[in-house]
């Protein structure tokens, strides 16, 4: 079944054979994973929005017009249930304090411990307005066209552009910084 | 300037590219699929609409000895179930709270006191009595003053608990760690136990 | 006969998970509640994590007078943040660890910090270590700081009842009006300076 097409993969779900929904998980699960860490920042959140996606799509796949294209309908509920998951819980404020606490801080790192740059994308991402994040994740990241854009968050194009703008700019601020400290 | 930027937010989406590692924790795949499997089948939509149209049903003797199994399953079932309920309130804490190979530790006794001048009643849950205000040992006596207090057992281990005053107002024990509850909303107190040795 | 007795006993076979299940739950959880929970704690049971502690939130949650909803929430989301704390702490962490780190991850700690406490402490248990961390965010001092502080007592080989006296000397003395952050390092000073913590100054 792992080589099989989504729709054919859906096909067989919807006849009751629960357990090939697994091939779909296998297959999605991984990039998508990626996306709903960046857009909340840390992997329970994103596992719990994935799992909810996943679940969601099980009990209502009889509603997926285009099986053949199930991996899209999936990342749109994905994408609405990070929304929902985000302004629930609010991001993480992360406070960096300078101060004479910087005595006590330990000198050596973790070996197993990230490259610091991409730790700072990281922390600049989640320092960008939701909506920004967004966008910025599916237009660099995920490299959606605008018009996939728009129908997959109901935003228009211009307005997708304009929040693509405004994260690009806040990054390069916030990156800048971090280089020339 | 501008080739720079492009170069920036290339580099940027480059590495928000790279794979996470891992992905997802070793168990997603299997808590997916086990709530999956509890969701009814797409196809048992159709089968339950026949399932529950009333007609006419021939009992055969083979039938009547299913059926007799599975009134005798419910019966072994009740008897289970009541037999764990007696289990569960007499057998020690210790072992009913974490699942173990080795011999349970035994519970220490432990002093819970809180200053509340205007309360009627101070009741200690947590979870080594399954956060009952009504369970007998747990139940705070007035000292005098206005100073509560209960020496009761509590198993070795972390413990999250709190006092709960006139049945009503959760209190955090003022002087133990807290622990913020985003679940609920209200806080709770930490413990941990150790054996004495 | 013999069809009707095989039949009980797989059917018993495919009951056993349910009747696993704590009977504390089914008095008083409505059942597409506990049904919920039940397969959260399942999963649970497979991937290895306590079991105890998300029948516990349960539990807390009707006491606390929450909707059935809620409390699947609730558990779920301890589920995954034990099932983080275990990948952070390593399979080897004892149920408690798990607890303790869990709570530690709810109000921000991130895993990457907990993997370097369980690195700093070697083969010392990190449960009170992550009581005091967690206590210390929740006092509002910076994460990074809390994180760092606990670090170095872990490296200092700062014992238990040390660590549980210096939290309630940093509780003391924020509820005198002292700032959290300037009072957990003022103490920290001391702890770790002294190999021991400083007197109260009422005795």
């Amino acid at each position: 079944m792992e080589g099989s097409s989504d729709g054919v993969i859906v096909a067989r779900v919807l006849r009751g054979d629960v357990e090939v929904f697994r091939v779909l998980v296998n297959r999605y699960r991984d990039r998508y994973a990626r996306y709903a860490f960046h857009m909340l920042g840390n992997r329970e959140d994103a596992e719990e929005a994935l799992q909810d996606a996943f679940t969601r799509a099980y009990r209502s796949l009889a509603r997926c017009e285009d099986p053949e294209r199930f991996g899209a309908w999936l990342f749109r509920i994905l994408v609405n249930r990070c929304r929902t998951l985000g302004a629930r819980r609010g991001r993480r404020a992360r406070t960096f304090v300078v101060d004479e606490v910087a005595m006590l801080e330990a000198a050596e790192d973790h070996p197993a411990e990230r490259n610091a740059w991409r730790e700072e994308i990281d922390r600049g991402l989640q320092k960008l307005r939701a909506d920004q994040r967004e966008a910025f994740l599916l237009k660099y990241v995920e490299d959606l066209g605008y018009d996939e854009m728009s129908q997959l968050t109901g935003v228009g194009v211009s307005a997708l552009k304009m929040r693509v703008m405004r994260a690009c700019d806040r990054l390069r601020e916030l990156l800048s910084e971090v280089h020339s400290a | 300037m501008r080739n720079d930027d492009d170069g920036m937010m290339k580099e940027i989406a480059r590495q928000l590219r790279a794979p996470l590692s891992p992905p997802v924790s070793g168990s997603f795949d299997a808590r997916v699929m086990s709530e999956v499997r509890r969701m009814p089948r797409h196809s048992r939509f159709r089968l339950w609409s026949r399932l529950t149209t009333p007609r006419t049903v021939t009992v055969i003797p083979l039938s009547w000895g299913l059926v007799a199994a599975s009134i005798a399953l419910f019966a072994v079932i009740g008897a289970i179930r009541a037999f764990d309920d007696i289990q569960v309130a007499t057998k020690p804490m210790v072992t009913a709270l974490f699942p173990s190979t080795s011999a349970p530790k035994p519970p220490q006794r432990v002093q819970f006191v809180l200053v509340a001048p205007d309360a009627k009643k101070v009741s200690v849950v947590g979870d080594f009595n399954g956060w009952d205000v009504d369970h007998a040992g747990y139940q705070a006596q007035h000292r005098g003053g206005g100073v509560w207090s209960v020496t009761a057992p509590v198993p070795v281990g972390h413990h999250r608990y709190s006092f709960v005053v006139d049945d009503s107002v959760w209190v955090a024990d003022p002087t133990a760690p807290r622990v913020v509850d985003n679940d609920y909303g209200v806080t709770n107190s930490a413990i941990v136990v150790q054996e004495q040795k | 006969m013999n069809r009707g007795v095989f039949s009980l006993v797989g059917l018993l076979c495919i009951a056993r998970p349910v009747l696993a299940q704590d009977t504390r739950l089914s008095a008083k959880l409505d059942k597409p509640t506990l049904t919920a929970v039940s397969a959260i704690v399942d999963s649970a049971r497979i991937s290895k994590l306590p079991t105890a502690p998300l029948i516990d939130k349960a539990l807390e949650g009707v006491a606390k007078g929450s909707d059935g909803e809620n409390i699947i929430i609730a558990v779920r989301q301890l589920s995954l943040r034990m099932g983080s704390a275990k990948r952070a702490l390593a399979s080897t962490a004892t149920p408690d660890e798990v607890k303790a780190a869990a709570s530690a991850l709810e109000v921000g700690v991130s895993e990457r910090d907990l993997a370097r406490l369980r690195a700093a402490a070697g083969k010392q248990p990190v449960t009170v270590p992550l009581a005091v961390l967690t206590d210390l965010v929740g006092q509002k001092v910076p994460i990074p700081t809390a994180t760092n502080l606990v670090l170095q007592f872990a490296r200092s080989g700062v014992k238990d009842s040390d660590l549980a006296l210096f939290q309630r000397n940093v509780r003391s003395d924020v509820d005198q009006g002292a700032d959290p952050t300037v009072a957990a390092t003022t103490r920290a000073r001391g702890l770790v300076a002294r190999g021991g913590p400083p007197p109260k100054p009422s005795e």
